[in-house]
């Protein structure tokens, strides 16, 4: 009995040491979600070249520019000497319509317009599936538009019925019509910073805010 | 001319149908309404049925749901009993709207109303 007990105690220790010397520990995931044209590639590309000194993707004015879920790993940022490191993680904007026709407008031959298209409703599927994945997200609206978009609304719903925490980014306010107090008007129980990815205005209060979230 | 159906569909009868038939009316020219508010994994399910849906014909939908908040309840009754119902229904008080991207240009939320522009 004693012996058995000693021989438990033994195996326990072991496993506590090796446990603690092998066990993997879990990468942080950090996601930037929005519509279509908020700004979050250019979001994410002023993370990376701040923090990495690249970029992530490629930016364009046509919709659904980021099609596929791109991500970088081992960013690090700091901020009032705290730091935190993480795979940010960015994603197809949402819509609940891709219309290829919109895409020629832009001036696309239908075929690519067409194939562009069937990719970025891929792109959409994609983005809601890997909400689950995700420790913290950056939701990034539009600062020019309404906030109370359906996309936004159910975005926001679903972070809020997974407790995911999540920071709201109200992009482009270099813009002269940029409105960011009619995002915080409009979801007032949230977190929410005013920022230009593009300028790089008010970053640091982002990087602040993500490393109080989380 | 088109013939555009606005149909009136109550909750209970939406979460019995299947995604595929509530398609098939969207598709249809049918613009519905449903006396509650979707849950928030609802209205993420449309949209992932809706982007499988798109094609040269059909290019996706417009959705906007109004939901009721406790604070436009008249008296705490109201309240106890809304809380109680949605326990035990799922229901949410409000209503949702969606309709065919080719008729529904777009849904304004005013916030307190719906404003569907065709």
């Amino acid at each position: 009995m004693v012996i058995k007990r000693l021989r438990d105690g033994i195996a326990l220790r072991i496993n506590s040491l090796f446990g603690s010397i092998f066990r993997k520990k879990k990468v942080v995931s950090i996601g930037i979600y929005g519509p279509v044209n908020a700004g979050k590639t250019t979001l994410a590309n002023r993370i990376c070249i701040d923090w990495l000194g690249e970029e992530l993707g490629k930016v364009s004015n046509i919709p659904h520019e980021t099609r596929e879920i791109q991500m970088k790993e081992n960013v690090t940022i700091k901020n009032n000497g705290k730091s935190l490191t993480f795979k940010l993680i960015d994603t197809p904007g949402i819509a609940t319509k891709i219309d290829f026709e919109d895409f020629v407008k832009h001036g696309m031959k239908k075929k690519a317009a067409k194939e562009r298209a069937k990719e970025a409703t891929k792109g959409v599927i994609e983005s809601i599936k890997w909400l689950e994945k995700m420790d913290l997200v950056m939701v990034v609206l539009d600062s020019t538009k309404d906030p109370l978009d359906q996309v936004n609304i159910t975005i926001l719903g679903n972070l809020d019925a997974r407790d995911t925490p999540f920071v709201i980014v109200a992009n482009k306010c270099d813009v002269k019509r940029s409105k960011a107090s009619r995002v915080r008007d409009a979801f007032p129980k949230y977190k929410i910073v005013g920022v230009s990815a593009k300028t790089g205005f008010n970053i640091e209060e982002l990087y602040h805010s993500l490393l109080e979230a989380l | 001319m088109r013939k555009i159906k606005i149909k009136f569909m109550p909750y209970e009868v939406f979460r019995k149908r299947k995604l595929s038939q509530i398609f098939n009316e969207l598709k249809d020219s049918t613009i519905l309404l449903i006396d509650a508010k979707l849950s928030a994994q609802e209205e993420a399910k449309i949209i992932e049925e809706t982007m499988k849906k798109v094609s040269g014909k059909f290019s996706g939908i417009e959705l906007s749901s109004l939901e009721m908040h406790d604070g436009d309840m008249a008296t705490h009754f109201d309240k106890i009993k809304n809380i109680l119902l949605e326990t035990i229904t799922g229901k949410k008080r409000g209503m949702t709207i969606m309709g065919p991207a080719k008729i529904v240009r777009k849904i304004e939320k005013d916030p307190e109303d719906l404003l569907l522009y065709m």
